[in-house]
């Protein structure tokens, strides 16, 4: 039996401190050490100014969604037992967005403007991902 | 004149060719090149050796191709001065248009061959997954999710409905009923037949969908004065446009985004309005993008949207005939070669959707990698006049 398992995330220096952080469920992004703009995706450069110092920051995990999509052919024959699933994109009350599925909700039950929180999701022994639950506005 | 506007209608595409294209199995993607670049050749009678530069656009599906363009020179039996295998997408047939004008003003070659291939059956080549580390864990993969987030939002910001991309579909699909050698030209196409077809990314149906096509494009791209001296009637380049923009520079693109900036560039070159504009190719990857374009070059507000497409305005006898040879949607996916050929074909007088008395004909390109982090979108736009 061949079985295909879901992708993980590809971690390279400049991404692999998200995702650890998100291992001791840690919603974290870089904040540039120069100007302070908050960066994402991780970069060792910020697009703002250039610099590269960065400190990774604790975001508050709260957001509101600013569009989703329900996808029923996946692209990828390990999600086709999870179809239909919702991908939403979620604005951070930093300003950052986050691609990320919505749980704790049904499908037909998400709005654009729906308040979200992060929760952590173990996928593997080593990987967790962050993802979003409806929360009280 | 120091900016572009110098290059009006300085250059021409002068030659035309599309390979077979459809489901084409185990023909490879460098043989959709050459055989639609000797039709180009053919169509304008140019001379083999007269051509010293040659562009391609790298076969995405493929992964990394090095040095697809100097393999297809190679092929073609030219020993190029200036070659470059470009990768922008949808965005690229148009971009290389701009490339090949720039490397003959400036003296780098005379005579510039742009051609493309693909085979979306690659034997032997596993197909790369199209997004990023931060989407690809979540099933969030491929061109279409991106097409559909921007649907959701047209819809939400806009009241743009299903029934109007249904609308658009359709049109297109009745262009491609007039074209022989369109991928969908035996299929006929109804509202109610969009509305059944099931959902793929919702709020996105298979008939908002582009094709699967194996298949290839070519143009040549010379002087205006040596196009007058071959065997068709010259496109002459007019205006050009090109931006590329991020989502860390922008906000999320609402159709008036990096689109609107490359048609203006466009225009500006042309020296020309969206009103002039005759016929119109829209790069329609997906539906929503038909919608976008006609928005942010200048075409129609979003409160129009609905009632054009109902009411035939995107065809022959409308306001606007866009996508005459049927789209991405309903000709082929070759990745917008075959838009700009049915553009230049619309100069001559010669598409099976013609339409009459053509002066300006305009052409869009829509590529970069939406689906990467961070997003990123290309726009091309090129304008094409009758002599």
């Amino acid at each position: 039996m061949f079985l295909i398992e879901k992708p993980l995330p590809a971690i390279t220096e400049d991404g692999a401190p998200y995702w650890e952080y998100a291992r001791a469920h840690e919603l974290r992004v870089q904040r540039c050490g120069a100007c302070g703009h908050l960066r994402f995706p991780p970069s060792n450069v910020c697009p703002k100014c250039l610099a590269e110092a960065a400190e990774w920051v604790r975001l508050s995990g709260r957001g509101t969604i600013y569009s989703f999509i329900v996808i029923h052919r996946p692209q990828h024959p390990a999600f086709q037992e999870d179809a239909p699933y919702n991908v939403a994109i979620v604005e951070l009350e930093e300003g950052i967005r986050l691609h990320a599925n919505v749980v704790d909700c049904r499908n037909e039950d998400l709005r654009i403007g729906m308040p979200v929180e992060v929760v952590f999701e173990q996928v593997k022994d080593d990987v967790v991902l962050p993802k979003f639950r409806p929360r009280a506005g | 004149m120091a900016g572009p506007e110098r290059l009006r209608d300085r250059y021409a595409i002068a030659g035309i060719g599309l390979s077979r294209y459809g489901k084409v199995p185990g023909v490879s993607a460098m043989a959709f090149c050459l055989e639609s670049s000797v039709r180009a050749i053919a169509d304008c009678g140019i001379a083999r050796d007269d051509i010293d530069g040659v562009l391609c656009l790298m076969p995405a599906q493929m992964g990394e191709q090095h040095g697809w363009a100097s393999r297809v020179a190679a092929l073609l039996g030219i020993t190029p001065r200036f070659c470059a295998t470009m990768d922008m997408g949808g965005a690229t047939p148009i971009g290389m248009l701009q490339t090949a004008v720039m490397a003959l003003d400036a003296g780098f070659a005379n005579v510039v061959l742009c051609t493309f291939g693909t085979q979306t059956n690659p034997m032997g080549i596993f197909p790369m997954l199209f997004g990023s580390p931060w989407t690809i864990p979540y099933g969030d993969i491929g061109a279409i999710t991106f097409m559909a987030h921007l649907a959701r939002r047209q819809m939400h910001e806009h009241g743009i409905t299903s029934l109007d991309y249904a609308h658009i579909a359709v049109q297109w699909r009745a262009h491609a009923n007039r074209n022989p050698t369109a991928q969908m030209g035996k299929k006929t196409m109804t509202v109610e037949d969009h509305q059944a077809s099931r959902l793929v990314a919702e709020p996105l149906r298979l008939f908002d969908c582009c094709l699967f096509t194996d298949g290839g494009g070519a143009f040549i791209v010379t002087s205006a004065e040596r196009a007058r001296d071959l065997r068709q009637t010259p496109a002459l380049v007019s205006g050009l446009g090109q931006v590329h923009s991020s989502e860390i520079i922008r906000p999320w693109d609402d159709g008036k985004g990096g689109g609107a900036e490359a048609g203006a560039q466009a225009y500006r070159m042309a020296g020309c309005g969206a009103r002039d504009i005759s016929v119109l190719q829209i790069y329609d990857a997906f539906t929503p993008r038909v919608v976008h374009d006609l928005v942010a070059y200048g075409f129609a507000d979003w409160g129009e949207i609905g009632e054009l497409a109902r009411t035939g305005q995107l065809t022959v006898g409308g306001r606007l005939p866009c996508n005459t040879h049927g789209g991405l949607l309903s000709d082929g996916h070759l990745s917008g070669m075959n838009h700009v050929v049915e553009a230049v074909r619309q100069v001559r007088g010669t598409s099976t959707t013609q339409v009459p008395d053509v002066q300006l004909s305009m052409v869009t390109g829509y590529g970069g990698a939406p689906h990467e982090a961070p997003p990123t979108v290309a726009y091309t736009v090129a304008i094409l006049r009758r002599p």
